[in-house]
């Protein structure tokens, strides 16, 4: 081995690269606070290690994004190289801020490290695209509506609001254009500029030398290896487990399938962009543009001159009053701005792994639809449940009106579908694709063939139903469940002034009991 | 951590520090090529569906003479599926029993065609022929084309072959 390693040496001189990696002078009293650098640094290998990886099954078209997406994550190490590139980009923000703000507290930005700041900020702005145009990628619900908003605020670019728009979405509307020229940005143009970027980053970090401590310290500057390797490598060994602990906990989100004309769903973009999302709420009408370009333009601009606005030769950030208050109050309102956007999620939303009373009556549906003749594992069809849908509600309500639509003389025609069981089935089918049914009590199930048969068309829970009645979503902390079954059965029996219909002779005995005893325990 | 190089264990401490970066940095780099390693080698293919497919009926076949059929096989291929179309031949002995050969060259995969005029089968690739029962005559082909269930259904005389 050792031979081996000479005669490689006296091949190629690689130990010379070695020492001039290795050997960098640092300023004494370098310390924890400079390991930072090199956590992005091994955040962003990990990005691109997996990135690169996962784009052995990826494939960017809007019908088989989805698909590919879920496929892998059904994988064992899927599961985890999906996590580690999706939760790392979490983590990758979080110290590339945590970056910023020691370079900020410790004024590292000052003459003559102007560049190298400079290039770091590029690098944020960079890492920032990267962060947008990875989300789209997997196509469910979240992407295709966070790039919709996306697209829309860059309309408010000013002067050049619409060429903008149209380069980013590439067709006339978000679809397979769009997909495929976000993914050559996410892993192509991006990675190239990134690469760029880091050498250049680097390049100037060693030719300048680290800044060190705010007050410079006697004594003679000490190699960064072994000492500071072995504080960033402990560094990077913390925050690798703790980047694996996320992506061994569970599987990335993955949300249903990209739906256009789903008006249920509610938008909410990934936590980093959520202090953006918030801050539009506060400027309405044409004073939008305020929200999306100005405030951000203005804190980015702020940063970009921070080495000439903050001109002073020391460093400390105690004599540096000024600065400090400006960075700190912005801080404070970037995490408000995130903490705010966190909290205002709109109330009854169910949590996405709850099926909601639609779904399981539509499971109902399909059962005694005997959907499953065909839909089996050896039938002539795949089975409903564990399959992946590419397909659009409208198709599904298509074929189940008329199964020969797209296999003539092979299936026999159903019998007619009442308009919301179709949609319930419908719903059914849709959450199917991408969770197993997790199995509800049988009041549950009873109920939900009610709700989704009747009560839908007027009667909102968990947001989903019409809205000509009362929302029952927290209707058993009102009425119990007597009070509920004689409403039902009759309610102008209970209040003469009622414009709900009876249905005392549409549902059997059994039916009232589950939904009064259902909607009582609801609280 | 201060750093003194004049310390009496200096030497020992960075020998230390030395053993703890390589021995960390392998770890990471272990750890991560095993976890890549096994997501680029890729999923185990999930077993033949084993389905039974209709391929025709006894009208469209001449007995013992190998009839070049195209089934329709849904097969799934990681997160795609398709109806894949393969050829098989459907040999009838021009009563009850049928057997079915798959076309595909058992040397390196191309597709085989039959020669009605010296009934065997001819492979366009290698120069491999095999008889109208399978078995290899001449070439390069190590075994006999694969065989396929195949049964005909008394009820209405078609016949289905299991893919």
């Amino acid at each position: 081995m050792k031979r081996l390693l000479e005669w490689l040496h006296a091949r190629t001189g690689y130990r010379a690269a070695a020492r001039v990696m290795l050997d960098e002078p640092l300023p004494p009293g370098t310390g924890w606070f400079f390991t930072l650098g090199s956590v992005l640094l091994a955040l962003l290998s990990i990005q691109l290690l997996t990135g690169a990886f996962l784009t052995l099954y990826y494939a960017p078209t809007p019908d088989h994004a989805y698909d590919s997406v879920r496929f892998i994550n059904s994988q064992g190490a899927g599961t985890l190289v999906r996590g580690l590139h999706y939760y790392g980009a979490s983590f990758l923000v979080v110290a590339l801020a945590a970056h910023m703000l020691r370079v900020i507290a410790f004024g590292s930005y000052k003459p003559p490290r102007e560049v190298t700041w400079l290039s770091g900020l590029a690098l944020f702005g960079l890492i920032l695209a990267f962060a947008l145009t990875g989300y789209l990628l997997p196509w469910d619900q979240r992407a295709y509506w966070a790039t919709v908003v996306t697209i829309n605020v860059s309309k408010l670019t000013p002067f050049a609001g619409d060429i903008m728009a149209g380069v980013l979405r590439g067709g006339s509307a978000i679809g397979a254009l769009t997909l495929t020229r976000w993914y050559s940005a996410h892993v192509i143009f991006l990675p190239a500029a990134l690469a760029l970027l880091v050498v250049l980053h680097l390049v100037l970090m060693r030719r300048q030398g680290i800044s060190g401590p705010v007050r410079p310290r006697t004594g003679s500057p000490t190699p960064f290896f072994p000492a500071q390797a072995a504080r960033d490598v402990t560094m990077i060994l913390l925050v690798i487990i703790a980047l694996g602990a996320f992506a061994w906990h569970g599987a990335p989100p993955l949300e249903g399938p990209a739906d256009p004309t789903d008006a249920t769903y509610i938008p909410r973009p990934e936590w980093y962009f959520l202090g953006l999302f918030q801050l539009l709420k506060y400027f309405p009408g044409k004073w939008e543009v305020i929200g999306a370009m100005v405030v951000p333009g203005v804190a980015a601009g702020f940063l970009a001159l921070l080495p000439w606005i903050d001109r002073g030769l020391d460093r400390d950030p105690r004599k540096r009053r000024l600065v400090m208050t400006v960075i700190t109050i912005g801080a404070a309102c970037v995490i408000g701005l995130t903490t705010l956007g966190w909290h205002d999620r709109p109330m009854g939303a169910s949590s996405p792994d709850t099926w909601s009373l639609r779904e399981i009556g539509g499971r109902a549906f399909a059962q005694k639809l005997n959907c499953a003749r065909c839909h089996s594992e050896t039938g002539l069809a795949d089975p409903l449940e564990g399959a992946p849908a590419t397909r659009g509600p409208e198709w599904i309500a298509g074929h189940l009106a008329d199964p020969e639509m797209i296999a003539p003389g092979l299936r026999e025609p159903l019998a007619v579908v009442h308009e919301r069981e179709a949609a319930a089935i419908v719903a059914y089918v849709r959450r199917a694709s991408r969770q197993a049914y997790p199995g509800y009590p049988p009041l549950v199930e009873t109920s939900a063939v009610v709700y989704a048969r009747y009560c839908v068309g007027c009667h909102k829970i968990e947001g989903d139903g019409g809205t000509d009645g009362p929302d029952l979503t927290h209707v058993g902390s009102k009425h119990d469940a007597a009070t509920l079954r004689r409403w039902i059965v009759d309610p102008e029996l209970v209040d003469p002034d009622a414009e709900m219909p009876s249905f005392g002779d549409r549902l059997t005995e059994a039916q009232l009991d589950a939904i009064s005893g259902y909607l009582a325990s609801r609280k | 951590m201060p750093q003194t190089p004049e310390s009496p264990n200096a030497g020992g401490r960075r020998r230390a520090l030395v053993l703890f970066v390589n021995t960390t940095i392998a770890l990471i780099g272990g750890g991560l090529s095993a976890l890549l390693g096994a997501f680029a080698v890729g999923p185990k293919a999930s077993a033949a569906g084993g389905r039974w497919i209709r391929a025709g009926t006894t009208s469209d076949l001449k007995p013992d003479e190998p009839v070049a059929r195209v089934v329709a096989v849904s097969r799934v291929d990681g997160w795609y599926r398709e109806r894949a179309r393969e050829t098989v031949f459907l040999v009838w002995d021009g009563d009850r029993t049928v057997r079915a050969l798959s076309a595909t060259c058992t040397h390196l995969g191309c597709q085989v065609r039959w020669d009605a005029k010296d009934k065997k089968f001819h492979c366009p690739c290698h120069g491999g022929v095999y008889g109208a029962d399978g078995v290899v005559l001449d070439g390069p082909p190590p075994r006999p084309l694969d065989a396929i269930d195949a049964r005909i259904d008394p009820a209405d005389a078609s016949v289905l072959v299991r893919l």
